[in-house]
């Protein structure tokens, strides 16, 4: 193979090399570098300096490949750049045949300055947001109403420890409805799981999903300590090995930790690990460190079995069932007994928690922690135990730190047993029941949707309202139309938003991004 | 006679750390006071190596102590650096303020305090980045800011022109690119038998030049075993290259983080007389390896120039890379066969490299002097002379940065028509402000702090009290030889 010309040009003897080589050089020759030649073309452009990158260009151009011409904005200038080149083409050719083209090369001696830049070839090869998918409206805001959902479900819990803090409504009733909306959730649910186990099995495909429902979802049937707790560490569901868990969880209060310990056992049976499930004792041996060790020992050997029987419903599907549900159904009512009455008794325990703090910090604090509950949520509501660092379990345990602090503000114990109850309903078993209900029918996701944004609506407008004893449902109608028309105008215009600022969008691609390998034959000694 | 000037090389990595921007500086100072100039460099103190030292040529080294947080670069204070700075620059009647390598920070300070200080400045970036991922927007940021006032950049390829240019927003004509070079005499191919016994080839015999049809074919590669070094490519390749080609070897000589996969790849497919792992070698040791293959193979995923590239065809490698970063503009296609980054191609393209050398087709033996012909360490010097020159307004402007002087629309708003960049504190606010809502108005912040401590220093330790540093006797250059030069 010849070598190529520009190796013969470049002459080995110094004399020629570093004539050659040096920019001043080409003065002798050549006629002198005019800027039109070297410079990009819109000099009359109204910008102040066009040859920088001026911010309209990350978005005047929103269409995504730009083409080479980076510098044209868009006046018909890039026209003029082809010609112009040309015409210096003809009259550098004219002059001296040895004037070459400008080539995007490094060993080719050139005899071009070293900061000359090519029009044709400068950022040839940039692409602008090649891969972007714009957004549209409607999905937006139908996806943003999950959003929607939890931050009103804080906001009923914040009004109702108003309510109680203010002792204008009785805790008795806010734990009791409380209570039986979860109820009802769990015979919901109950239903809705006999159903998809009925027709689950039949076919091979749906089970697949099925089956991942189960393994999501089946805490909430056990009812509500350790249903709710289950949002604690979704990283954990699917792990087999148990004792990832305890560390998941802070153990910012013993509240939290002891339900938590207690569903090592359904979880690590639910993935048919035989050792656990069968050796209940080193199960719970994790539970040590919580207040309720001895309890939760007979109940982690209870969970244990009720996790086979669910283990088994689950995969073995739907023969022994009905026996198995029945079972799965006495453990759930034996652990919100236990639960009930652990809440019962810490009660006192918490009423003076933080008799010492002042309220502001109090109020600053839980702020700080229901914001952190907002926004670290994990409004995804699949686990899927993909999460590096357990944000869910932040966010459900700043909300249990958030409602104890609070209910540690409560004068009597009663008020303070029903708070910690209700917000276990609130941040541990609702989202849970809102993501099966949102995967099981969009019907029933809108439903609850609009319900929460009523009740949120209508309980900030009576707690603003104020003392007023004879029309408290007058605020509250107030408070609900208020509610919808502001979350019908943060949806809509945070969505909007969203789309309108699409158009900043500059994701910039070119030679000098890191390549992305292909590798077909993945390592079979990977996966071990 | 060509001015001379005194130039401070600033950067936070030098030698004793081995590196590429490391022996580029030293190469580039040695050739540039070949030429006659004053060459100081200016670095953080590493272990043991503090206070002044003096390399070979008379080089001059100052080692600031520092503190240094991640992998020798400094902790960015912005503003300590500037009394010792001002005093060096003073002691030293610097001229020209020069920093290398992009994530150093006191280069991107110094480059700061020098302007402020009334002198010259020029930029040398040697590696790319992306602008997806929050590092990058930062580092990105923070270029922009050192690199609003900088009067010239230089950088090693194209490709990482067009990327400095897009990430610091720079005027394309302010950018030159300067390639790395190699000192060819210490990459020459294998010749003689004595040196085959010099350089103990253990069991294996030399690699035979020509190749008859049942010889073995060496691979070598020389990286260090990261994921952006391609070494998951390479991990994929070797097996099935092996299987391809039965009399090939391979030669992997570096460390790091891959290297573990590479060993379980070879137990794997019990390749272990055909692959032989050297662990990390020295610099020096490079050429010994290199001369034992006949193809050098390269699956870095990015990479702004590929020096080593450039050291395998001087030792009469024939080269296979990934067409990746500057790679393309590297070598000519004589010497290299290109890939994509995808296993198949990379596989398929060491099998052409292969059968072309099995072919005899390749002229391996002509590489050295030919790329010695391409890149010389005084070839970078005269052309970083040239910038010099231009920015200190020896080459008029118009020549500098092709102006057309007679138009006045021509004048770039970033430079005054003193030809050069106007060093009065208010266009250099103007440049800054220019940065971004938010960042333009710290960054002018910054700049008038920094001007104020300079104010002060001048009252504290006003110049006259700075002592004069003896120059070393400089070079003259042969005028006869550099005719061009003005």
């Amino acid at each position: 193979m010849a070598p190529p010309s520009g190796l013969q040009q470049s002459a080995i003897t110094p004399d020629a090399s570093n004539s050659l080589e040096n920019g001043a050089q080409p003065q002798h020759h050549h006629p002198v570098l005019v800027r039109s030649a070297t410079v990009p073309v819109n000099l009359k452009s109204s910008r102040p300096d066009p040859s920088h990158l001026a911010p309209e260009d990350a978005f005047v151009s929103a269409s995504p490949p730009r083409r080479p011409g980076l510098f044209d904005n868009g006046n018909g200038s890039g026209n003029e750049l082809r010609p112009r080149r040309m015409r210096r083409k003809e009259a550098s050719r004219s002059r001296s045949r040895r004037r070459k083209r400008f080539q995007k090369l490094l060993w080719v001696k050139q005899s071009y300055p070293d900061n000359y830049t090519d029009q044709a070839t400068f950022l040839e090869n940039l692409q602008r947001n090649p891969r972007v998918q714009p957004y549209d409206f409607w999905p937006l805001v139908a996806d943003s109403t999950i959003i929607l959902q939890h931050v009103c479900s804080v906001i009923i819990f914040i009004v109702c420890f108003v309510g109680i803090f203010q002792e204008r409504v009785s805790p008795v009733s806010v734990v009791g409805w409380g209570s039986f909306a979860t109820f009802i959730g769990w015979l919901l649910w109950d239903w809705w799981v006999g159903q998809e186990s009925q027709d689950g099995p039949v076919d091979g495909t749906p089970r697949a999903g099925a089956m991942g429902t189960y393994r999501d979802f089946r805490p909430p049937r056990r009812q509500d300590s350790d249903v709710g707790l289950q949002a604690l560490s979704p990283s954990g569901v699917n792990t087999a090995n148990p004792s990832a868990l305890p560390s998941a969880a802070s153990s910012s209060t013993n509240l939290i930790q002891e339900p938590q310990t207690q569903r090592h056992a359904p979880s690590a049976s639910n993935n048919g690990n035989a050792t656990s499930l069968l050796t209940p004792g080193h199960v719970h041996s994790r539970s040590v460190s919580s207040i309720h060790s001895v309890s939760s020992q007979t109940s982690a050997a209870a969970r244990a079995g009720s996790g086979e029987a669910c283990g088994s419903s689950g995969y073995r599907g739907a023969p022994a069932s009905r026996w198995d549900r029945a079972k799965l159904r006495l453990g759930t009512i034996k652990s919100a007994i236990l639960i009930y009455f652990t809440l019962l008794g810490l009660s006192p325990i918490l009423k003076s928690l933080t008799r010492s703090t002042s309220s502001d910090s109090i109020w600053a604090m839980s702020f700080w922690l229901l914001a952190i509950n907002i926004f670290f949520f994990d409004y995804k509501g699949s686990w899927d135990g993909a999460h590096k660092f357990p944000v869910a379990s932040l966010s459900t345990n700043a909300a249990l730190m958030a409602s104890t602090v609070l209910a540690s503000r409560l004068p009597s114990t009663g008020q303070v047993f029903s708070l910690t109850l209700f917000s276990i309903e609130v941040f541990g078993l609702f989202p849970v029941f809102r993501v099966y209900a949102r995967q099981r029918s969009w019907r029933y996701h809108v439903l609850l949707t609009v319900l929460l944004v009523l009740g949120a609506g209508c309980g900030v407008g009576m707690v603003l309202g104020g003392e007023d004893e004879h029309l408290p449902w007058k605020n509250g109608l107030i408070g609900m139309v208020v509610g919808c028309l502001i979350s019908a105008l943060a949806l809509g215009g945070c969505s909007w938003w969203l789309i309108g600022l699409q158009k900043y969008k500059n994701e910039i691609y070119g030679p000098w991004d890191p390549a992305r390998p292909i590798i077909i034959s993945r390592r079979h000694w990977d996966d071990e | 006679m060509a001015p001379t000037y005194n130039i401070a090389m600033v950067s936070d990595f030098f030698f004793p750390q081995p590196g590429g921007v490391e022996s580029h500086i030293y190469q580039l100072s040695t050739k540039l006071m070949d030429r006659g100039h004053k060459v100081i460099i200016i670095t953080h103190a590493y272990d043991g190596r503090t206070g002044v030292r003096y390399l070979t040529n008379g080089l001059k080294v100052y080692h600031v102590p520092y503190f240094v947080i991640y992998r020798s670069t400094t902790f960015p204070t912005v503003f300590s650096f500037f009394p010792m700075f001002r005093n060096i620059v003073l002691r030293e009647r610097i001229d020209i303020v020069h920093g290398h390598a992009s994530l150093s920070n006191l280069c991107h300070e110094a480059i700061l305090h020098a302007r402020t200080m009334g002198l010259r400045t020029v930029f040398t970036d040697h590696s790319l980045f992306g602008f997806a991922d929050a590092a990058s927007i930062l580092t990105n940021k923070l270029l922009k800011f050192s690199l609003s006032d900088v009067d010239h950049v230089i950088c090693v390829s194209h490709t990482c022109k067009e990327n400095t240019v897009l990430r610091a927003s720079l005027d394309p004509l302010m950018v030159s690119v300067i390639p790395n070079a190699v000192v060819a005499e210490n990459f020459k191919p294998y010749s003689n038998p004595a040196e085959v016994a010099r350089h103990s080839f253990g069991q294996d015999p030399p690699p035979a030049r020509p190749l008859g049809p049942h010889d073995t074919i060496t691979i070598v590669v020389i990286s260090r075993l990261f994921y952006n070094k391609g070494t998951d490519l390479l991990t994929a390749a070797i097996p099935r290259i092996l299987e391809n080609h039965p009399n090939t070897r391979f030669i992997i000589a570096g460390s790091g983080p891959k290297a573990i996969d590479l060993e379980q790849m070879v137990e794997q497919n019990v390749l272990q007389d055909r692959v032989e792992m050297l662990g990390s070698i020295r610099h020096e040791e490079v050429r010994d390896v290199m001369i034992r293959g006949h193809v050098y193979l390269h699956p870095s995923l990015t990479e702004a120039f590929g020096t080593v590239i450039v050291e395998a065809a001087s030792c009469g490698l024939y080269v296979v890379c990934t067409q990746v970063g500057g790679i393309p503009e590297v070598l000519p296609s004589h010497m290299t066969v290109f890939a994509k980054p995808e296993e198949d191609d990379l596989v398929a393209a060491t099998g052409k490299a292969i059968a072309a050398l099995r072919a005899n087709k390749v002229r391996t033996e002509l590489f050295h002097e030919q790329v010695k012909s391409m890149y010389s360490w005084t070839n970078v010097a005269i052309r970083t002379e040239r910038v010099y020159n231009g920015i200190s307004g020896a080459i008029s402007e118009a020549e500098f940065y092709g102006y057309d002087a007679s138009n006045p629309a021509s004048w770039s708003a970033t430079r005054g028509r003193s030809g050069v960049q106007s060093f009065a504190l208010i266009d250099r606010l103007k440049r800054y402000y220019g940065c971004g809502i938010w960042a333009g108005k710290l960054f002018c912040l910054c700049v008038i702090i920094d001007y104020l401590i300079f104010l002060f220093l001048e009252i504290w330790w006003p110049r006259g009290k700075i002592d004069i540093c003896p120059d070393w006797p400089r070079k003259t250059v042969d005028e006869r030889r550099e005719p061009g030069v003005r």
